[in-house]
């Protein structure tokens, strides 16, 4: 890999933000594309009245009403973060029409990192694992973990290879085996006060994206913007359980919707600024699923803040509820499967996530479409 | 232009009672790096932790977004036309510093950041719970600036060796009572278990070898040129091992006082603060960092030394 190819430097502004053009000459060497999605989402459903119907307080919360979560799907004998995540990379090298071997990188961006049940692996990194199982012998590979915007920040980081030439194609991949905190806060949860409420919204599933170079100026991903504000880190916790196996997450679900809904305007105009686009101007904005509530008040506040509405805010969390880092890819690649893109659509990638994690990847739909058989 | 160290610190703990943890020692880490570079945390574009063992192995948030609060890194709302800090982990064991490396160079390449803090950190989660955790508590950080006219990092490189994958292990799992867990004689609650077997320095000399070759092949870069070797692994005997193969006399090679042999992923920041410290880092100019652990993963990063560090 060629890694020294200078690019000259742009102003920093509040996000860390990847935009074209980013050189002194005017233009990235390339751009990137997503050339095909795809995930794993494991058969067995957990609906939420059979989750609080088993609960060990039987506490009195109509969770679907709460959280507009319906079910979710739960992994089941044998399947772990590593097998959702090398599912999910499977389908996404078949939709890309690549080998593994094409890989330069791979990056994998699960926060839970489950392999043979319920063993959270520390070392070697997953990604390892998933390269060693799909064959992606030539990959660099790495973990990052960013909580639930990790694979938005596994895009952007990848992104960035691209556009500058160092590597070609790459995967950013998520195996997400976290139903098991909706297990352990079933025991906990008393009322809809719980600090563990939120990880009753919990769903597994994984989901892989490949990137490719493509022209510089083509369609294919735009903006790359994120930031942390961290004085909200400790909003939302997550530990190894002390009574059964997996993890625990304690969360001030309120304190930290009441502070993403509040900074999010500001953070979003401007990368709607960088981007030169209205929101108006958007067409599908796909938030971080966490509740359906929230997400119709967020679009609610961006309407009134930044003026005019997206045209379509994606909601699908009744079927999937949160999957964690894996939301944002499980929506697109339901629209990709649905038909529901078309060739030109301005869409808005949006993590919101622990610590507390922005960030925004708008791209472009482009051909990618003719890989779900919806060519226009 | 390139990416510069500017600056590293570390600090350690020994095991007793009441001891700082992971998280309190890369804070106090990342600190002193900020204060001997003169920098101010609001400075900083990128936080990028790549310390594996956390106090009582946190999962969520990533470890980074709680050191860019602790060290008050732009922690706040955003001002209009402010300038923020991104955090977030790489995770890659005792090569996750030269990852992260490689990451925050890429940004600076292409005009995202211009400064940026890796930071290390590893304690043991639950003292007295966990098995083969011998690693000393520890907190690391290496400033990175963007420096107009220097060269700084000039190549990376990052290989895998996954047949040797089980020579290292660790996981945070779940004991039965009835000992159909991780490991017998812990039941009823989750642990971490590192697994180290017989073998594993000598495979990764090995694989650092085949790696270093495969690294100047493609690069280019004089290995045997090397003025400074800074070779990081769970074993200290590895940075000599590794200089035998690959042509490097032994003087070249940084050698850390032992008792900081047992620290894990804040090994390179240890290692370029003793050079600092002996004066081995000023002399230098070409320098090769290879860090080798679980995986086995090599990584491997060349470094043109052009400027003081401060340590």
């Amino acid at each position: 890999m060629d890694t020294t190819t200078p690019v000259a430097t742009a102003p920093v502004p509040w996000m860390l933000s990847e935009a074209s053009p980013v050189t002194a000459s005017g233009h990235a060497p390339f751009s990137s594309r997503f050339a095909g999605i795809g995930v794993k989402i494991p058969e067995p459903i957990v609906t939420s009245v059979d989750l609080v119907r088993g609960a060990r307080h039987h506490p009195h919360i109509d969770l679907e009403r709460l959280t507009g979560v319906h079910e979710r799907h739960v992994a089941g004998p044998g399947e772990d973060s590593l097998s959702l995540a090398t599912g999910a990379a499977r389908e996404a090298l078949d939709r890309a029409g690549i080998q593994a071997a094409d890989l330069d990188m791979l990056i994998s961006c699960s926060i839970t990192r489950y392999r043979d049940g319920l063993n959270m692996r520390m070392e070697p990194p997953l990604s390892l694992d998933i390269k060693t199982a799909i064959g992606a012998s030539r990959a660099t590979s790495f973990d990052i973990s960013n909580a639930c915007a990790g694979m938005l920040t596994g895009v952007f980081i990848l992104n960035d290879f691209i556009r500058r030439g160092v590597v070609r194609r790459g995967m950013v991949v998520s195996g997400e085996y976290i139903s098991a905190l909706g297990r352990n806060a079933a025991r906990e949860v008393r009322t809809i006060l719980s600090s563990q409420l939120a990880s009753l919204t919990l769903g597994d599933a994984g989901a892989a994206a490949v990137l490719e170079r493509a022209p510089a100026g083509a369609a294919g991903i735009g903006i790359t913007s994120f930031t942390t504000l961290a004085e909200h880190s400790r909003l939302c916790l997550a530990y190894p359980s002390k009574s059964a196996p997996g993890a625990v997450m304690y969360t001030k679900a309120r304190t930290l919707q009441e502070m993403a809904l509040e900074d999010t305007p500001q953070l979003l105009r401007e990368v709607l600024r960088l981007s030169g686009m209205r929101l108006d101007e958007v067409d599908y904005v796909i938030p971080h699923q966490t509740s359906a509530r929230a997400i119709t008040k967020g679009e609610r506040i961006l309407s009134r803040e930044l003026g005019g509405s997206p045209k379509h805010m994606v909601i699908n969390i009744q079927e999937y509820g949160n999957t964690a880092s894996t939301t944002h890819f499980l929506a697109l690649h339901r629209y990709l499967e649905e038909g529901r893109f078309k060739p030109g659509d301005k869409v808005v990638l949006m993590a919101l996530a622990s610590g507390l994690e922005f960030g925004i990847v708008t791209f472009t739909v482009d051909d990618l479409v003719e890989k779900y058989g919806h060519g226009h | 232009m390139g990416t510069v160290i500017e600056a590293v610190a570390t600090a350690v703990a020994a095991e007793r009672p009441f001891a700082p943890t992971s998280l309190e020692l890369t804070d106090r880490a990342a600190r002193e790096c900020l204060r001997r570079a003169q920098r101010e945390p609001a400075e900083l574009d990128l936080l990028l932790n790549t310390g594996i063992y956390h106090d009582r192995n946190l999962g969520e948030p990533a470890l980074a977004a709680l050191v860019q609060e602790d060290i008050g890194a732009n922690p706040g709302h955003p001002p209009v036309g402010g300038h923020g800090t991104f955090s977030f982990d790489v995770l890659n064991g005792v090569a996750g510093v030269i990852t992260a490396a490689f990451i925050a160079d890429g940004f600076m390449q292409s005009g995202a950041a211009h400064s940026g803090i890796v930071v290390a950190g590893d304690a043991d989660p639950q003292p007295g719970k966990s098995e083969g955790f011998g690693y000393r508590r520890s907190g690391g950080a290496m400033l990175l600036g963007w420096r107009e006219g220097l060269a700084g990092f000039t190549q990376f490189s990052l290989e895998t060796f996954p047949e040797f994958e089980g020579l290292f292990h660790s996981a945070v799992g779940w004991s039965e009572p009835d000992g159909h867990g991780l490991h017998l004689g812990h039941a009823h609650h989750n642990f971490l278990a590192v697994e180290r077997l017989d073998g594993f320095l000598e495979r990764c000399v090995e694989c650092a070898t085949i790696a270093v070759e495969r690294f100047e092949a493609k690069t280019g870069v004089d290995v045997s040129a090397t003025d400074l070797l800074i070779a990081s692994h769970d074993d200290a005997a590895f940075g000599d091992l590794l200089a035998d193969r690959v042509g490097i006399s032994r003087h070249n090679v940084v050698h850390l006082p032992e008792h900081l042999h047992s620290l894990h992923t804040a090994l390179p920041m240890a290692a370029v603060e003793e050079a600092v410290r002996d004066g081995s880092l000023a002399a230098a100019r070409h320098i090769l960092f290879v860090c080798a652990g679980a995986g086995i993963t090599v990584g491997i990063a060349a470094y043109e030394n052009q400027s003081e560090v401060a340590a």
